[in-house]
């Protein structure tokens, strides 16, 4: 076994994602036409692996597997894939396994890096429930974020099809765009709610190390402004009627923030809560 | 016994034709009576649509004098003196089996992978069953050919899609809105098009139609027959902000709505999605407005793109219903009746 356990697991699932994504290739070319077996099978596979690395390294520990950057991130895939897995249970829906298999490969990829998943023995940062619940929470919010920009990448294509009048606007098995448009807003309020709550609890709860502050953690200041990143979003949606192609930009946006600045800015919070 | 087809179709003959030689329904019981007796067929079925007028018969012997003795009492219960080329065919099996299998997945029809021919055949299978004019050999062909349009819609695409003007507006209707059942419509204009395209709407759903037309009489009379309400030319505009859906249909020489005139009514509408189907020619509609956010245009031509490709597309899954037919075909034939010929040899008589 590679370093801490369930990492071998890991990166099996993702290559298998990997495949999926190289199949969902063929189904964008496709135009989702066909209800596609053969990927959700894939990201079936990936998802078994991905819940065995887990739960091999949960029991190791004997304890929620979200105690430094890679589990973390693991951690955030794994809502994604089950939340996709649970939705492909309809044939419908299996559609969506299109546009979750690039990001689930991708940020897969970048969970591997070794610095993320560095071994903290038998005494993880995370020690009480309540830190538990407060990395749990945000790690869930990020799915749902997560989930969003995905409804909002559907619905980008969806809407660019209908707008210039390509054939795979009718062809495709894609949900209508006022659909997409309202579980883009859900996904939105319900991941925000959860960042709120995971926050909320971590302001009270979470003791940081000797001689570290909140207010010197560049952590605190990123989760802050992603959550006022979030907070506009929404305000703008409800507020001000935007359009279904603003708030999806908006989610695909603001998604791409979190995982392009994720990894940096926790690798440079001295507390590395 | 061999099961043999006598008839004619769109393929083959002008509706001028097919009308001359069409079964009234009520007719069909006893043409199948004289037909059996004098010996003509052992068991048949008339099937008479719009499109084609067809016998299956069940004969004991299938040679040209049988075929020529169908032919004749085809064109005597017509009363039909004109001449006759290759309007009328005859095939025998395992033609005949096959050509019975297609019409009844629609793959014979004028539109491709049509459903309503296989009502039309049931119908003209229970008529010919329940004045017995049916048994073991046309009974068997007849369930197995329900059977395998079953499993061609279920297995293959040949029906998907939407091939008409007024089924693809209903369809992008349906890629936009999540639900049809609180859209209002809009008809501006009265044509036979808008009509149908609202009926389709309405019939998946949709809240109500408002009916304008520069002949008020003419917006009122079509208001009613859709059930909804008319309103002057003059106001249609004024409406807008509740409406989901467009179809417009005028016969005016200019756009009789532009993006200058849209742009501030979609802030009132607070950017809820707007679909306008132009049919009109010249059109109706600035092409202009397809640029605003949440407005979805398509005119005529790009209804018709839509429809054409999904024909094509149904085309494209010709070969692989045409397999299963082979195949259902000659286990049919193995099962019950004399040694099948080989695919795609010719059938027994051509076109006569």
């Amino acid at each position: 076994m590679d370093g801490l356990p369930g990492r071998n697991y890991f990166l099996a699932a993702v290559v298998v994602y990997g495949l999926s994504a190289l199949y969902s290739v063929f189904l964008w070319r496709k135009g989702f036409r066909e209800d596609d077996r053969v990927n959700y099978a894939l990201l079936f596979v990936a998802g078994i692996l991905h819940t065995t690395a887990m739960f091999r390294r949960g029991f190791w520990f004997d304890r929620c597997p979200v105690n430094n950057l890679y589990e973390a991130t693991t951690f955030l895939l794994w809502t994604i894939v089950a939340a996709y897995l649970v939705a492909g249970a309809w044939p419908r829906l299996r559609f969506v396994g299109a546009f979750a298999a690039p990001l689930l490969f991708c940020v897969g990829v970048f969970a591997m890096m070794p610095r993320l998943d560095n071994p903290y023995g038998s005494h993880p940062e995370f020690k009480h429930d309540w830190v538990s619940l407060h990395a749990a929470l945000i790690l869930l919010s990020y799915g749902a974020f997560g989930l969003s920009s995905v409804a909002g990448l559907m619905y980008l294509t969806q809407e660019h099809d209908l707008k210039f009048h390509k054939m795979r606007a009718v062809f495709s098995l894609l949900p209508p765009i006022q659909r997409l448009e309202l579980v883009i807003g859900r996904l939105l309020a319900a991941g925000f709610v959860l960042l709120t709550v995971g926050l909320v609890i971590g302001a009270v709860w979470l003791k940081l190390p000797d001689g570290v502050s909140f207010l010197d953690d560049p952590k605190v200041h990123w989760s802050l402004l992603v959550w006022l990143l979030y907070l506009a979003l929404l305000v703008m949606n409800w507020r001000f009627a935007q359009g279904g192609r603003r708030l999806s930009w908006g989610a695909v946006g603001c998604f791409l923030f979190v995982l392009l600045t994720f990894w940096g800015v926790n690798l440079m919070s001295p507390s590395h809560h | 016994m061999a099961i043999v087809v006598i008839g004619l179709s769109h393929h083959t003959s002008p509706v001028e034709m097919r009308e001359r030689f069409a079964f009234a329904e009520s007719k069909i019981p006893e043409a199948l009576q004289r037909l059996r007796s004098a010996g003509l067929a052992e068991e048949a079925v008339i099937l008479s649509t719009c499109n084609r007028v067809e016998i299956y018969a069940a004969l004991t012997r299938a040679d040209r004098p049988a075929f020529q003795a169908l032919q004749r009492f085809l064109v005597d219960w017509s009363d039909y003196r004109g001449p006759l080329n290759d309007e009328v065919y005859s095939l025998g099996e395992p033609q005949s089996v096959e050509h019975l299998f297609k019409v009844a997945a629609g793959l014979d029809s004028m539109v491709l992978g049509e459903t309503e021919i296989l009502g039309q055949l049931k119908r003209a299978y229970e008529l010919a069953l329940r004045h017995r004019h049916t048994a073991g050999r046309l009974n068997k062909a007849f369930q197995r050919a329900f059977n395998v349009a079953k499993q061609i819609r279920t297995e293959t695409n040949i029906q998907r899609g939407s091939v008409s003007v007024s089924s693809v507006a209903v369809e992008l209707a349906e890629k936009i809105f999540s639900t049809l059942h609180d859209r209002q419509v809009m008809v501006i204009g009265a044509g036979d098009t808008s009509e149908k395209t609202a009926r389709a709407l309405l019939s998946r759903g949709a809240l109500s139609v408002i009916v304008s037309n520069r002949s008020p009489d003419r917006a009122q009379a079509l208001a009613e027959e859709l059930g909804g309400r008319a309103v002057p030319f003059e106001r249609w505009a004024k409406e807008f902000e509740k409406i989901d859906i467009v179809i417009s249909s005028t016969a005016a020489p200019h756009y009789i709505l532009d993006r200058a005139k849209l742009e501030p009514l979609m802030k009132i509408r607070r950017n809820r999605p707007l679909l306008l189907i132009d049919i009109a020619v010249p059109r109706d509609i600035e092409p202009e407005i397809n640029f605003l956010e949440s407005v979805y245009l398509y005119n005529i031509d790009d209804l018709q793109a839509i429809a054409e490709s999904y024909l094509q597309y149904r085309r494209d899954e010709i070969a692989r219903c045409e397999a299963i037919i082979r195949e259902k075909t000659l286990a049919l034939l193995a099962a019950g009746g004399p040694p099948p010929l080989a695919p795609g040899s010719r059938p027994a008589f051509g076109h006569d």
